[in-house]
């Protein structure tokens, strides 16, 4: 029941949102960390191109980089727990040779389910959030195939290889974000 | 006016969030993120767009952090970027008013009505008033700000946001009168 009042300055000052904003937020900080990276993998990635450019020493490089990986979700098992899905534009974007690099039993095995864990997530949201955090994770996702082109013409560049291995860490942060939304209150 | 209490409270967190403790800035959002919105939804009338102005002002919020002044108010700095983040919206939807002239007499932020009324029936009034004096009675009615700050933030002159108050104040008790919703 709304109460009687005489002066403006007794109007409530806080007006809580309808939904819990922080998500969008937390996403959207994430890509613009993943993307203060950018510069440097650029950097990197020129630097790269007078360097011969070797299937072979790709692929070697790319295993290097997918055992890091590994090692990450090993040694991170509630964060991995499904915190390296992507959307389905993401899941498109993904190179053939990463791909192929990455086919870890386990780390396929969690992408898939927080692959679902997102999409739904994605599909509860109003539509602006949801094209908010698509965004971000598609400028994530980019900041990440950026890496890879450079990792194509410098397979063993260890800078490029460690940037690469960060940006995916920062992803599953923000896909673990999206997922644990609105589950638990500081 | 400071409206803000918590100061204190909030220095070590944006410390810490100043140094990319994103918890820490969650924290501070927590914290603000209701008087934010309250603003927001009195200067849009609608809530989806006060909520998508809240979000881009926390987002530039954090970006913005490094140049914070710790000797600031958190929630002052907070209004200001929101307010502008409002203004934005609305330039890129070419709803401007036409500034008021200034007047001549001075006034207290305050008002005070002459009797009693229901605190949403005060929340339609307000909500029924055109942009620029709703925005002028917002900032310095509801949420204590002085003309100057109030100004500052609108990026409108000290005696427009004191004509704005004026055309605001007339216009409310009249609406109240008349029973407005």
């Amino acid at each position: 029941m709304s109460r009687r009042i005489r002066r403006i300055d007794e109007l409530a000052r806080d007006v809580p949102p309808a939904r819990d904003l922080w998500p969008a937020i937390s996403a959207a900080i994430e890509a613009d960390k993943a993307a203060a990276a950018t510069p440097v993998q650029k950097q990197a990635g020129r630097r790269a191109f007078w360097m011969p450019a070797a299937g072979l020493a790709a692929s070697v490089a790319l295993v290097a980089v997918g055992v890091l990986i590994g090692k990450y979700l090993g040694h991170q098992p509630p964060i991995v727990d499904g915190s390296v899905a992507r959307n389905e534009s993401q899941i498109a974007a993904d190179s053939p040779i990463v791909r192929a690099q990455l086919r870890h039993a386990e780390y396929e095995k969690q992408r898939d389910a927080l692959l679902l864990e997102v999409k739904a997530k994605l599909a509860a949201m109003p539509p602006a959030d949801r094209a908010k955090v698509s965004a971000s994770l598609d400028t994530l996702q980019k900041s990440i195939k950026d890496i890879e082109d450079a990792l194509g013409r410098d397979p063993a560049n260890a800078l490029l290889q460690e940037l690469f291995v960060n940006s995916c860490q920062e992803q599953m942060r923000a896909l673990t974000a999206v997922r644990d939304s609105g589950r638990e209150e500081i | 006016m400071k409206p803000d209490t918590v100061v204190d409270f909030d220095v070590a967190l944006i410390e810490r969030a100043r140094r990319g403790d994103q918890k820490a800035f969650e924290r501070l959002y927590r914290e603000h993120v209701g008087r934010v919105n309250g603003l927001c939804l009195r200067m849009t009338r609608n809530p989806d767009l006060a909520a998508d102005c809240v979000q881009d002002a926390f987002i530039k919020a954090w970006k913005a952090l490094p140049k914070f002044e710790a000797r600031a108010s958190f929630s002052t700095w907070l209004h200001r970027i929101a307010v502008n983040t409002v203004l934005e919206k609305r330039r890129g939807s070419a709803n401007n008013e036409v500034a008021v002239e200034d007047p001549t007499e001075y006034e207290e932020p305050t008002m005070v009505l002459d009797t009693p009324v229901e605190e949403e029936e005060l929340e339609a009034a307000i909500e029924s008033l055109p942009q620029g004096a709703r925005d002028a009675l917002v900032l310095c009615g509801v949420y204590g700000y002085e003309h100057s700050e109030a100004a500052s933030m609108l990026g409108i002159a000290v005696g427009t946001c004191k004509a704005q108050l004026h055309r605001a104040r007339g216009l409310l008790r009249e609406r109240l009168e008349r029973g407005v919703r």
